[in-house]
């Protein structure tokens, strides 16, 4: 789905910020890009989305060799990308529920595409109640899950994420990690940059560990820290799957999209404070 | 056609949005083209009066006494020869009094003078240029034949005309071009200012994968109704111009012709328009080209 070739970025003024880097990200996987600021995650996850060009090497996204694409394609290479923010991104003057039709809109998707998609991803989120709400009335985590919904309004094939909590208190964190998960349960690819040690530890998922721009550890079911320096969970954390009481809801993520008990639907706020326990075991988040 | 709508809908938000600005442009467009277009039609008027005047434009070649009416007509069939010639006729000494009598009615003095002495005023050739330009060539042609006295023209009158003529197309033509580039730079400037207060929108609409033409057709369409607005105010301000102007100057001078066909008012009126149009498109394609929110 995602596969980088020995790429390096170097920017105006001879500040290289990724050193080849090579990554080979199958359809449907999680992969945690990590690392301190300035080590390249955002780089990567702007070359991903074909926003910046490697200065050196190849990357395909989606089947497509980025640098072999001709601009004017590129809008329809972004059509199987989701992207998510730290600053959400969402236009002020329109509601919530506007503001992920507007994803619809632009892409010249039909008025009767949009009016059914846009209440289902909303409720996927669990925003459906909050849908005529212009975004500032909203807290920093619906906001974020106003900009998901927007992401995925499209069904991309990928989702890419960059520091989508890195705003966010940790107990909301964790509602939109459990969002993130539903939709890579759909099928889709989830790449999120994050150096939130709380959630990686919790989520043990791929992770790739960046350092000055090049790849220090690719691990599957990995931690933020190196094993050896972070204690790790007895069991990992599955936060999408948990129900509130704590059993373990094995539904595919079909079901989990389709049924009108979504995990996410209602006060999902409300709903995480009861659960940073878990959290609070990995380590500290900050 | 969410497309269409949605294209015309942002259109139009983003002028009532920025009211002052697109106001702003709309005047500038205005002002630009009326000057323009209001020179093209001074200019129309002033070409079509030399036009008027140059049909009357003749060099006249003044015979001497002594050579026979066979001689005159030989004269008279070289001359006709000339490529630069139209046309020749012989104005006998009766005929030219006839007419000194016309033109000198207002000085009886003068007409005095000839009355007295008919010999003074000599019959002549009177020779039609096929262009009033070529005048001073059939005159010195002329000078060079034997059995003429001196040759005329209204040498003076005619170069003012033409360098009054040619003098108004170089200022339309340079009006045209600078007020044309200060149009187009005022609508590029409204357009930036609306690429700008909308860079938001456009951020997440090239982050969702929203097609280029989708992102910049109403940036354009914007453009092209703002310069077309501004044209229309401009043709709506001359034409009524022109109305005023020949309704009230009614008591021009009979050799002024302020009458302008209605087919060239069309003509260059739709050509305004569509100047309007494409310095808009112009404009907004120069803002889109150069923003940096429209980069991919």
């Amino acid at each position: 789905m995602l596969r980088l070739e020995n790429v390096t970025k170097v920017y105006d003024g001879g500040v290289v910020a990724v050193k080849d880097v090579s990554l080979d990200i199958n359809k449907g996987e999680f992969v945690f890009l990590v690392g301190p600021s300035g080590s390249g995650k955002s780089t990567l996850i702007r070359l991903m989305m074909r926003d910046d060009l490697p200065t050196n090497g190849d990357i395909w996204i989606a089947g497509k060799h980025a640098s072999d694409l001709s601009p004017w394609k590129v809008p329809q290479l972004r059509r199987s990308i989701g992207t998510v923010f730290q600053d959400f991104k969402l236009l002020p003057n329109k509601t919530v529920y506007e503001n992920v039709a507007f994803a619809m809109e632009v892409t010249g998707k039909p008025r009767s595409a949009i009016n059914s998609q846009v209440p289902q991803v909303l409720k996927l989120v669990g925003l459906s109640a909050m849908a005529d709400r212009p975004p500032r009335s909203l807290s920093g985590g619906e906001q974020q899950r106003v900009s998901i919904a927007r992401a995925f309004v499209n069904r991309p094939l990928i989702l890419l994420a960059d520091e989508p909590t890195g705003n966010l208190d940790p107990a909301t964190s964790v509602g939109i990690m459990r969002i993130l998960d539903h939709i890579n349960r759909t099928g889709t690819t989830v790449v999120m940059a994050t150096h939130d040690h709380a959630i990686v530890d919790a989520m043990r998922r791929r992770v790739v560990q960046l350092d000055r721009g090049r790849v220090m550890r690719d691990e599957s079911r990995g931690v933020y820290g190196s094993s050896s320096v972070v204690e790790e969970p007895e069991e990992p954390v599955d936060l999408a799957v948990t129900d509130d009481d704590g059993t373990t809801n094995p539904a595919s993520a079909e079901t989990v999209l389709d049924t009108d008990e979504n995990p996410a639907e209602g006060t999902p706020d409300d709903k995480v404070t009861s659960e940073p326990t878990e959290l609070a075991a990995t380590g500290d988040a900050g | 056609m969410t497309g269409l709508s949605y294209t015309l809908r942002e259109a139009f938000t983003n002028i009532s949005r920025n009211g002052l600005v697109v106001l702003g442009a709309v005047l500038a467009v205005f002002v630009s083209l009326t000057l323009t277009f209001g020179t093209l039609v001074l200019g129309e008027v002033v070409r079509i009066n030399t036009l008027q005047w140059a049909e009357d434009v003749r060099v006249s070649a003044y015979i001497r006494d002594d050579v026979s009416p066979s001689g005159i007509a030989s004269m008279q069939a070289e001359m006709e020869s000339w490529s630069e010639v139209d046309e020749v006729f012989f104005m006998s000494r009766t005929e030219a009094l006839a007419e000194a009598r016309v033109l000198l009615a207002n000085r009886p003095a003068a007409l005095r003078v000839i009355e007295d002495d008919p010999s003074i005023v000599p019959p002549s050739l009177r020779i039609k240029p096929v262009d009033p330009e070529d005048y001073q060539t059939i005159v010195t042609r002329a000078e060079a034949m034997p059995g003429l006295l001196k040759v005329e023209s209204a040498a003076e009158a005619i170069d003012g005309m033409i360098s009054l003529r040619d003098g108004l197309q170089i200022m339309t033509l340079f009006l045209a071009v600078a007020l044309g580039i200060a149009a187009v730079a005022l609508i590029a400037n409204t357009i930036h200012m609306a690429i700008y207060s909308r860079r938001e929108e456009i951020e997440i609409m090239n982050l969702v994968g929203a097609s280029n033409w989708f992102v910049r057709t109403p940036f354009l369409l914007e453009g092209a109704f703002e310069g077309f607005v501004g044209a229309g105010l401009a043709v709506l301000v001359v034409v009524g111009g022109i109305r005023i102007a020949s309704n009230q100057l009614t008591d021009l001078p009979d050799f002024v012709n302020i009458a302008i066909q209605s087919d060239y008012i069309v003509r260059n009126g739709a050509l305004v328009l569509i100047f309007g149009v494409v310095a808009g498109l112009v404009g907004s394609g120069l803002s889109l080209t150069v923003h940096k929110y429209l980069r991919t």
